[in-house]
This record gives structure tokens, C-alpha cells and sequence, in this order.
């Protein structure tokens, strides 16, 4: 690959990893912009999204999985809201975020009883398996295509639902003024379950799509648990545009630093540590950019945090 | 006096616990989750100076724990190896509290200029950035593998070596009492009330005139103090300090204590210590299915007593406080809750029991003894039976909590009233 | 809550019940087994487990150990948690146990070697010995050895050898990417590989990658970028778990041709997770003891059909039953349950293996045994089966490599015990 084909290759597939990741996180931020709750159980969701599509698609295929999966989700979503966040409104964000907390626990131990603790063999359907092109040598499933865009489908439809329609606007108001709302004779904490149901669902939706691609199995939830709110933290809390940046960016952030490798040998050396230190001074001065790529999004949520708290576009503070 | 007493007296039993309890438990099993409970005493009060005192919900303070857990054991290898100057084992304590101190100071610097979810964000991060740094900088943290160390080292004043686990049960011990009774003064500080007001109404602290980052600022430095403590102990207890220590699980952990033992008292982180610890630590080795337990309480624990086990037991402070006797009438009511919530515990448990062992085959076997009684899982009849025991105890369940909320009702009435009278 | 306990506690005593119930009522020699029992990974505790039992259940069958007591496994759950599994170490000897068995995780493995090491020598009277069945760390047989290990499973620098051996004879092998895990388990496949390719193979290394380990890569396609644009024909990896079925769901994916020389990459688990198609277009091998359609020992073939008839898992490899057999002969060569003469009856121990004798070198307590590189495929005579299902592949050999070609030099210096 000459010079220029790594740079296009790195932003290409940065922009496709970091669609997945928007969709993973679409949900999420959702959630927050509405009910300013952080859902800590949403991989969790994710995790039981995947389930369901390899349980459905083990007996009627993937279709109807990627149909029925997210809605079965939704549906827990929706139940959890009703019965677990709800009562626990009144005692403010601290306590949701917890139950949340529990509630991710919870979920990986029932989906261990009811699929055991190996992954199970949901893989990509067949339908789909061909490659839909080849650039620079590398072939690109159609699956791929296809999440790629499901997840822009994801984001224009939010977008226009939140913006442009009379629901959206409700929900909006929703969390701004909910005594106004609720005199305007509009049932709040339906909308609230609607939401939540919804959001579970959109990661429900990330689940079935991704759940083969990455794997499924019982770790996968941890795996993704804290990444999602680094996107969703930096793009600027509630903000889906910016959760949409921020996914890419982090998306290509991390290609660059693998592909390109980069030694910060120079870095540490005009820090003063000898090429030829020993201990941490030799760790530092071995360090490459390919070997720290995955604490890259957390060093970012740090600065990010520090510098700008509100995120990209976000409109208030975290 | 008698009141100076009875506060002294608290103190006196709790000495006394720490002092006894070896007699009675003496295998060396039994010593290492006294000696882990008392270092998450220290840990869950740290803790809760940021939780309950301060209202900073952090996701990474095992950062401060883990680091100075490190730190203590390459400063017990150096000693080892006679590179460092001799430090009493007893004492390294208060140099992992410094250790976690300065880290704290630093971190803390950046991270409590904002509360709430900024804050809880960012120590997530950091959480996540020092776990991987833990795979980076393999020279002092040595990977998944973590350091391993021989606390037997210098001298041995009064024959103490810290080979035997039982003299390192002392020293946490010791040190456990030491810190609880700071951390208790701690709160009695003016310093201490104005923590609360910053977590309580942040705006209204700063109108009074208080900069409410810095008062955030020194109670996480403090907090880190503690927690830097109980990591030494932890490193000296373990004679290991590996990845865990600085993970997210173990900040949860921590978090599940205090927020099980009660936030909004100074017991509450107590409680939640000793209570997780012996689940953890004991539940493993009874069913395979504890974590799906542990999740449930935490989670029931949320909805149903956001105050922790310490905010229920207090709920009934008012009633002992004016007259033990209303207790009395108290006592049939709660044993009938309790007994119907064991009936209706007993039958989830069967079922969930069951589903494990089916869903598992573990043995390979169909054949499993249940509550005692040995079943074969692809009967109908353990199925429907604890299915029975498990709706027939939630029915009566809804009987019997209402008629628990009313005794306590009419027991803090009959409070009220004389109160008034 | 109380009566859970109690429940399950009988739950507990009624197995153990049902243990010895084949052999006389005779004192037990107890083996505790610390592995991961709950939490994400457990499902290879459970495996290990449930192979152990299986040979006990054998060795009792068959009249036990030391003329008649029976061997009981007794499970320690360390949820993957280094100071649990200390934890659990000291509840084992509470208990009275005097061997202790572990493989999963060579973090676990040193925690053990080092605590054991502290306690033997402050309770001599009461020492400890510990089979380590899979803990590949080549360290615990150099530098780190000790007395009180035994190590039944070949370390990473003979598995590597093996690896390499057998690539110097494909033809195929021309330009070898390497990608491991960046911790001391994969550091230490780079080390030695890097001397191995150079030293078997005439091929030429075209990469050499260390991935943040554990399941924190989620996208590879850059790394499959990397392997495309260095023009290699075969990645070699110690990778396991999701970072094994990642690469290899991602190399598949991006149509690459290349094979993958693997250590782990054939366990059934993770043949599961990257999937039959991408497992085979990746033509992953794997180096073991012996392979379910490889083996000398007539023996085998029942012993195999039985487990997976009680299980419905393919015995994969042989360590578990070897490790157990040994044990049983060290037993009753020693004559006693003295962990102390059970090692020196362990030390310079030959046995009958799957393909020929294998050796329990005394220098630094490593089980030597010639291993054998195979091929996942389809037109293989018998499939693999886990969680009862048939996946419809087996394994094939490209070829073995002998005992004498993987016995590297030690660095051991041991202390015996006076």
C-alpha cells in the first residue's frame, strides 16, 4: 500500500467501525437526551439483542431476527423502566445509574443460564456472505454494507423523528417541563417507558447486527460496556450529531493509530528517558500508537472532560 | 457522661470484635476474609467520605487502592533486596496512604472541578486508562501476572514477622479501628458539614462563601488517603497486588458495599463491607449461581431500600430511642414479612437452582438434591413444586408487608404522640 | 438466603457422597481444583472440571489409589480473580487438602507456585504439592521453578518449537506474520518464535504485532490490512478467546489467503465462536498432544466415546487424562499421600502417551511429549462434538514432531527439600 492508500484505507474503515459504533451508542444517547438517564445496563441490551437474534434466527432465519430480536428487547426495555426505574425516579439520577449498574449484572448472569457460558455459533447470514467489493485487496462482505447502512438509517430516522415530528417534540418537552407536558394531558411516564423501550431496542437492533461480527457471547457486554459512553460523553451528552462525530472520529482514531504505528520514542527521549532505560523508562520508549490504540477513547473522554465538559455538541454540561 | 459513654461504648465493642472474633475463627481461611473485611471497611468508609458525605458517585476509586497497592509492594521487595532504607511493616500503611494522597491530589485536581455525572465520567476513564497502563508499563505493574512479594522482611520487633496470618489480622485490625475513628472525627470537622452542604445544595454552599471544588478537591484527596491505606493493608494481607485491584470491577465492588450498607450513615459502609465480603467470599463455594443472586439484591436493595440496610435499621432509631417496649408490638408482624418473604425466597431460589443445573449438565447427571431433597431435574414435580412454594409465598407476601408497614406506622405514631405530649 | 446455603450445601455433601460410593469407605485422597467456576470465562472451568472428574470416576472405578481409597476432586471457585484464587488456596489446606490442580490463566499459576512456596517452607509438616495441567508460562520451568510444581502441559517455547518445526516442512510457508497478545503469555510465543523461525524454517518474517489482549479489540480490519499489504502466506498466533475468533472472523471476512499456525485456535470453544466456514478458510491449525483422529493407544477409543457419551464434548487432548493417570502411579509408587515423595515419585516418571512414552523431566518438573500439528477440516473421519452438537469438522495431521525435537535446555535450578 503506498502512503496515500493507508490514509484513505485508515478514514474508510475508521467511518465503518465507527458506524457500528454509533449504532451501539444511538440508543444511549437517546435514552440520556430524553430521560437524562445513563444506562449502564445498554450493552447489556446489546448482549441480549445478539441472543435473541441467534436463538430466532436458529429456526426461522435472520430476517425475521433482526425484526423480532430488537422488539423483544425493547419490550424487556420497556418492562425494566416500568418496574425497576420508575420507582426508583424519585430518589434521582445517582439511584438509576445504579440500578442500572445491577441490572448489567444481572443480565449477564441470565443470559449465562439460559445459553450456557461458551459463545454460540450465531454467525452472518448467508444471504448476505458475498463480498460487495474489493479495494486495495481486501474484500468487503455485503454484510458489512448492510450495517453500514442500517446505521445511517438509524440516525436519519432519529434525527427527523426528534426534529421534525409532533411526537419528538413531546418527548423533548417531555424532560424540560414535565408538569407543563403533563397538564397538556400527555401521559409522561408513558412516554418515559416508550423511550426507554425504544433506546433498549435500538441496542437490540446494534445486537443483532453486530453480535455476529464481534462474536456473541457472555464477556461481550463488558467488552463494550464502557465505550459506548466514552461516544456518547464525548459527542456532547444527548447530542445524536455529535454522538454520529464522535463514533467516526473515534473510529478513525483508532485505524490510524494501528495502521500507521507510530513510536513515541522521539516523545520520551526529548522527555529525557535513554533509548536504553530500563523499566518503565524502557516500556515508554518501546510504546507504539498500535499498542495503546484501545485506551485511546478514554484518554480522549478524559481531555475531553477536562478541556470542554459539555462534549462536541453538547448543550449543557455533562 | 452516660451519653460520652455510650458513644465511647460503640467504640469499646467494636474493639472487642476485632479482638475476639480470631478466637472463635482461627483456620487460616477464616483469617483472610477478617483480615479482606477489614480492609474494605477502610476502603467502603473512604468511599463513602465521596458517596455519602461528599455526593460524588466515582467508577474508578480502586485507582487510589491499586496504586498504593503497588507501590507498597515494590517498596517490600526493595526492602527485601535491601535497596531501600528499613520501613516498619506495620507502618507501611501510612505510605500507601500518602501514596494514594498524591494521586488523589493530582487526579483530583482535574476531576472534582465538576460533581455529578461529569465526575462520574471522568473516573470512569481514568478507571479505564490505568487498567490498560497496568498491560503498558509492564516494569512496575507487570501485567495480568500483577508482583508478588514476601512480607517477612527486616527486623522483628517483638517477634513480630508477619509470617503468620494471624499477626497480619492484627495489623489490619489495628489499623481498621485507627481509621474508622478518623474518618469518624472527620465528619464531626467542620470540614466534614461542609461537605454536606456542597453535596446537598452546591449553589447555596458557594453563596455562603465556600469554594465548593476545593471542598470537593480535599475530600476525594482525603478519601484517597484512606483508600491508598487500605491498599497497603490489601498488598501486605495478599502479599500479591495484580490487575483486579485497579479495575472497574473492583470499584463496583466497593460501590455495591456502601450502597448495600447505607449511604446517609456513617455505619452503613460497615455493614456493606462485612456482609459482601462474606458473600463473596463464602457464596462461590455454595452455588454456582451467586452472582445472579448478588445482582438481584443489589438491584432489590435499589428499588426497595435506597437507604441501605443501615437507612432500614434506622428507620426504627425514633422507636427504640423513646421506648423499647413499642418494639414489642413490632415483633409478630416482622417475623411474619420475614418468614413469607423465606417462603417466597425459598421457591425463586428452587427454580433458579434448577434452571442452572439443567442449563449446565455440570455433572452430566439429571439427578440433583435441591433444598435437600434429592429430585431429578426432568420431572415435572420440583418444578411445579417450587413454581408453588414461590406464588404461594409472594401472595402471602402482599399480606404480610402491609401489615409490617402498619405496625411501624402505629409505632411511630405512638412516637409522635408522646413527642407531642 | 439460609436455606439456599443449606440446600446447596447438601447439594455439595451428596456429590461428594456419590463419589466414593464405588470405592470402600476409605479416607479420600482430595485433589482441590481452583479454576474460574462462575463469571465470563467460566465455561473452560467447567471443561477442565468436568474432564477431572471423569478420570476420577475412572481411577476409582478401578479400585482407586494406594490400595483402595478413592480420588475426590473438590471444586474452588476463583471467579478469574487472582486474590481468590490465594483465597482459595488457603481454604484448601484449611480443609486438610495436600494437592492442588489449576491451568486456567498463568497468572492464577504464579500466584499458587509462590504462595505454595511461602507456605511449605513455614509448614513443612504440612506442604503442598500443585499439578499445574495448563499453565503454559515456560518461566515456571526456568527461572521460576519450583519444587512444589509440576507442570503436565508443553510450555509455550515447545509448542512454539513444535509449530515451527512443522512449518519448516510446508512448503507453503514462505513470509510468517506474527500477532499475539500483548501481555507475558504472548510476549514470551514472540520471543521465542522470532528464535525458532529463524532456527527450523527458512521462511521469512514479514510482521510482528502485539495487540492490547483480553477482548479490547473490537475491529481487526486493520491488522488484516497490515498482514494483505506485507504480502504474507501464514499468520502464526498464541492469540485465544475473543481476540483469537475477532482475527480470524475479520482475516475470513476480508477474503485473505492465508493460513493460521495456532495454539489455541482449534479449542472447540473457539471453533464455535469465528464459526466452521472462517475457521476453515483460514485453514487454522493447531499443535497438541494428540487429536481425535490421531492416536496410538487402542485404550483411548473408549475412553473417548464414554466422555463424550457423559458430556457430549470431544475429549480434546490428552493432558487430562495423562495428568491423572500419573498422579494415581506417583500415589502408589510413593506409597503414601506425602505430597513430598508423590514429587519424587513424579520426578523422571515415564508413562505411556497417546504416541509413544512421555517423560516428566526431574531437572524442572516438565511433562515431555511429542506433539502433533493438525488442520481443522471437513473431509476429516470423525467430527468434533461440543455442547452436543456435531460441528461437522474434525481434525487432520500434517504432522508430528518428536519428543527429542522439543526438548529444549532448562534454566532450573532447583531446591529439593532436605
Amino acid at each position: 500500500m503506498t502512503a496515500l492508500e493507508v490514509l484513505l484505507f485508515s478514514l474508510f474503515n475508521g467511518i465503518l467501525y465507527g458506524l457500528l459504533l454509533f449504532m451501539l451508542s444511538s440508543g444511549l444517547t437517546l435514552i440520556f437526551s430524553m430521560m437524562g438517564i445513563l444506562n449502564f445496563a445498554h450493552a447489556s441490551f446489546f448482549m441480549l439483542g445478539a441472543y435473541f437474534a441467534y436463538q430466532i434466527s436458529k429456526y426461522v432465519g435472520f430476517w425475521p431476527a433482526l425484526i423480532f430480536a430488537p422488539l423483544i428487547v425493547g419490550v424487556v426495555g420497556a418492562l425494566i423502566e416500568r418496574y425497576g426505574l420508575r420507582p426508583v425516579h424519585k430518589f434521582g439520577h445517582v439511584a438509576e445509574l445504579l440500578l442500572t449498574f445491577g441490572l448489567a449484572f444481572v443480565i449477564e448472569e441470565v443470559v449465562q443460564m439460559i445459553w450456557g457460558k461458551a459463545p454460540v455459533p450465531y454467525e452472518i447470514p448467508q444471504s448476505l456472505k458475498f463480498p460487495a467489493f474489493n479495494w486495495l485487496g481486501l474484500d468487503y462482505s455485503a454484510y458489512r454494507v448492510f450495517m453500514v447502512l442500517i446505521s445511517v438509517a438509524i440516525f436519519v430516522g432519529l434525527y427527523a423523528f426528534i426534529k421534525r415530528t409532533r411526537v419528538g417534540l413531546i418527548i423533548q418537552a417531555a424532560l424540560s417541563h414535565p408538569g407543563i407536558v403533563g397538564t397538556l394531558g400527555h401521559n409522561v411516564p408513558r412516554i418515559f417507558m416508550l423511550v426507554f423501550g425504544f433506546g433498549s431496542g435500538l441496542a437490540g437492533i446494534a445486537g443483532v447486527l453486530g453480535g455476529n461480527a464481534l462474536g456473541t457471547e457472555p464477556a461481550m457486554a463488558i467488552q463494550l460496556g464502557t465505550i459506548v459512553f466514552v461516544v456518547i460523553v464525548v459527542g456532547g451528552l444527548g447530542s445524536l450529531g455529535g454522538a454520529l462525530i464522535a463514533s467516526i472520529f473515534i473510529g478513525i482514531l483508532t485505524n490510524i493509530a494501528v495502521s500507521y504505528d507510530i513510536s513515541f520514542r522521539g516523545f520520551f527521549m526529548a522527555l529525557g528517558v535513554s533509548k536504553d532505560a530500563v523499566g518503565v523508562g524502557s516500556d515508554l520508549v518501546n510504546m507504539t500508537s498500535a499498542g495503546i490504540s484501545p485506551i485511546l477513547p478514554y484518554l480522549l473522554l478524559v481531555l475531553m472532560l477536562i478541556v470542554r465538559p459539555r462534549g462536541l455538541f453538547g448543550k449543557r454540561d455533562v | 457522661m452516660r451519653r460520652l459513654l455510650g458513644k465511647s461504648g460503640v467504640w469499646l465493642v467494636g474493639a472487642a470484635i476485632i479482638l475476639l472474633t480470631p478466637a472463635i475463627f482461627d483456620s487460616g481461611f477464616a483469617l483472610s476474609i477478617m483480615g479482606q473485611m477489614g480492609v474494605a471497611i477502610i476502603f467502603a468508609l473512604a468511599y463513602n467520605m465521596l458517596l455519602g458525605q461528599g455526593g460524588m458517585l466515582s467508577f474508578g476509586h480502586a485507582v487510589y487502592f491499586g496504586l498504593a497497592g503497588y507501590f507498597t509492594i515494590h517498596y517490600l521487595t526493595l526492602m527485601g533486596d535491601e535497596v531501600v532504607g528499613y520501613f516498619p511493616v506495620s507502618l507501611l500503611p501510612i505510605f500507601g496512604g500518602v501514596v494514594g494522597l498524591i494521586f488523589g491530589i493530582a487526579i483530583g485536581f482535574v476531576s472534582t472541578r465538576r460533581a455529578g455525572t461529569t465526575f462520574a465520567m471522568i473516573s470512569l476513564g481514568f478507571s479505564e486508562m490505568v487498567t490498560a497502563l497496568t498491560l503498558i508499563l509492564v516494569a512496575f505493574f507487570n501485567g495480568e501476572e500483577g508482583i508478588q512479594t514476601d512480607r517477612w522482611v527486616g527486623p522483628e520487633p517483638l517477634g513480630i514477622t508477619y509470617g503468620p496470618d494471624i499477626q497480619v489480622y492484627f495489623l489490619i485490625g489495628v489499623w481498621c479501628f485507627l481509621a474508622t475513628l478518623a474518618m469518624y472525627a472527620i465528619t464531626r470537622t467542620p470540614f466534614g458539614r461542609m461537605s454536606n452542604a456542597v453535596r446537598d445544595n452546591p449553589e447555596r454552599a458557594q453563596f455562603v462563601g465556600y469554594n465548593t471544588q476545593r471542598v470537593r478537591w480535599l475530600a476525594f484527596a482525603l478519601s484517597s488517603f484512606f483508600a491508598g491505606l487500605a491498599g497497603a493493608l490489601h498488598a501486605i494481607n495478599f502479599e500479591h497486588v495484580g490487575f483486579e485491584t485497579v479495575g472497574l470491577a473492583q470499584s463496583g465492588i466497593v460501590l455495591f458495599m456502601v450502597f448495600i450498607g447505607g449511604v446517609r450513615n456513617f455505619s452503613g459502609p460497615i455493614l456493606g463491607a462485612v456482609l459482601i465480603t462474606l458473600l463473596t467470599s463464602t457464596l462461590g463455594g455454595i452455588t454456582e449461581a451467586w452472582l445472579l443472586y448478588f445482582g438481584v439484591f443489589f438491584v432489590l436493595m435499589v428499588i426497595f431500600a435506597p437507604g441501605g440496610l443501615a437507612g432500614l435499621i434506622m428507620l426504627h432509631e425514633p422507636v427504640w430511642k423513646t421506648d423499647v417496649r413499642l418494639l414489642r408490638g413490632m415483633i409478630l408482624p416482622y417475623a411474619g414479612g420475614l418468614g413469607t418473604a423465606l417462603i417466597a425466597g425459598v421457591g425463586v431460589i428452587g427454580l433458579i437452582e434448577l434452571i442452572y443445573f439443567s442449563s449446565h449438565k455440570l455433572t452430566g447427571e439429571s439427578r440433583m438434591v435441591l433444598l435437600g431433597v434429592e429430585t431429578s431435574v426432568f420431572s415435572a414435580v420440583p418444578w411445579l413444586v417450587c413454581a408453588a412454594i414461590a406464588a404461594g409465598g409472594i401472595v402471602l407476601c402482599r399480606k404480610s408487608f402491609p401489615r409490617m408497614a402498619r405496625s411501624w406506622n402505629a409505632a411511630i405514631d405512638e412516637v409522635r404522640a408522646r413527642a407531642a405530649a | 438466603m439460609i436455606f439456599q446455603k443449606i440446600g446447596a450445601g447438601l447439594l455439595g455433601l451428596a456429590m461428594a457422597g456419590a463419589l466414593t460410593l464405588p470405592a470402600v469407605a476409605q479416607e479420600p485422597v482430595r485433589v482441590g481444583m481452583i479454576e474460574p467456576f462462575s463469571g465470563p470465562v467460566a465455561q473452560i472451568g467447567i471443561e477442565v472440571y468436568e474432564s477431572a472428574q471423569f478420570m476420577a470416576d475412572r481411577i476409582n472405578a478401578g479400585g482407586g489409589v494406594l490400595g483402595g481409597r478413592p480420588l475426590v476432586i473438590v471444586r474452588f471457585d476463583n471467579a478469574m480473580n487472582a486474590e481468590k484464587t490465594t483465597q482459595q488456596v488457603k481454604k484448601a489446606i484449611d480443609e486438610g487438602i495436600r494437592f492442588i490442580s489449576q491451568g486456567v490463566g498463568s497468572n492464577h499459576a504464579l500466584n499458587i507456585i509462590k504462595q505454595l512456596e511461602k507456605h511449605n517452607k513455614r509448614n513443612p509438616e504440612k506442604s503442598v504439592l500443585y499439578l499445574n495441567h495448563s499453565a503454559v508460562t515456560t518461566a515456571f520451568t526456568n527461572e521460576l521453578c519450583s519444587f512444589w510444581h509440576f507442570r503436565f502441559d508443553a510450555n509455550v517455547d515447545m509448542k512454539v518449537a513444535g509449530l515451527a518445526t512443522q512449518m519448516g516442512r510446508d512448503p507453503n510457508v514462505k513470509r510468517i506474520y506474527m500477532i499475539n497478545q500483548n501481555y507475558a503469555y504472548g510476549k514470551s510465543f514472540q520471543a521465542i518464535a522470532r528464535i525458532m523461525i529463524a532456527q527450523r524454517t527458512s521462511a521469512e518474517l514479514v510482521g510482528d504485532d502485539l495487540i492490547v489482549p483480553f477482548g479490547k479489540v473490537l475491529d481487526f480490519t486493520p491488522y488484516v490490512a497490515k498482514i494483505k499489504s506485507a504480502d504474507a502466506d501464514t499468520v502464526l498466533t498464541g492469540n485465544w478467546g475473543a481476540d483469537m475468533v475477532r482475527l480470524v472472523k475479520a482475516t475470513a471476512d476480508a477474503g485473505l489467503d492465508v493460513q493460521f499456525y495456532s495454539i489455541y485456535g482449534g479449542l472447540p470453544v473457539s471453533i464455535n465462536g469465528y464459526g466452521i466456514e472462517a475457521g476453515m478458510a483460514v485453514r487454522m491449525k493447531q499443535i497438541t498432544e494428540m487429536h481425535l483422529n490421531d492416536y496410538q493407544q487402542d485404550e483411548l477409543t473408549p475412553i473417548m466415546a464414554a466422555y463424550l457419551a457423559k458430556y457430549g464434548h470431544t475429549w480434546y487432548g490428552d493432558r487430562q487424562r495423562l495428568i491423572w493417570e500419573m498422579f494415581a502411579k506417583a500415589l502408589n509408587k510413593a506409597g503414601s499421600d506425602d505430597p513430598v515423595a508423590v514429587a519424587y515419585a513424579l520426578e523422571g516418571m515415564t508413562h505411556p502417551g497417546p504416541n509413544g512414552e512421555i517423560w516428566m523431566r526431574a531437572e524442572d518438573h516438565q511433562i515431555h511429549f511429542p506433539l502433533v500439528v493438525s488442520t481443522l477440516d471437513d473431509r476429516a473421519p470423525r467430527k468434533i462434538v461440543y455442547e452436543k452438537q456435531n460441528l461437522g469438522v474434525g481434525w487432520k495431521t500434517d504432522g508430528w514432531v518428536s519428543r527429542e525435537d522439543l526438548t529444549l535446555t532448562t534454566t532450573c535450578d532447583m531446591k529439593r527439600p532436605t
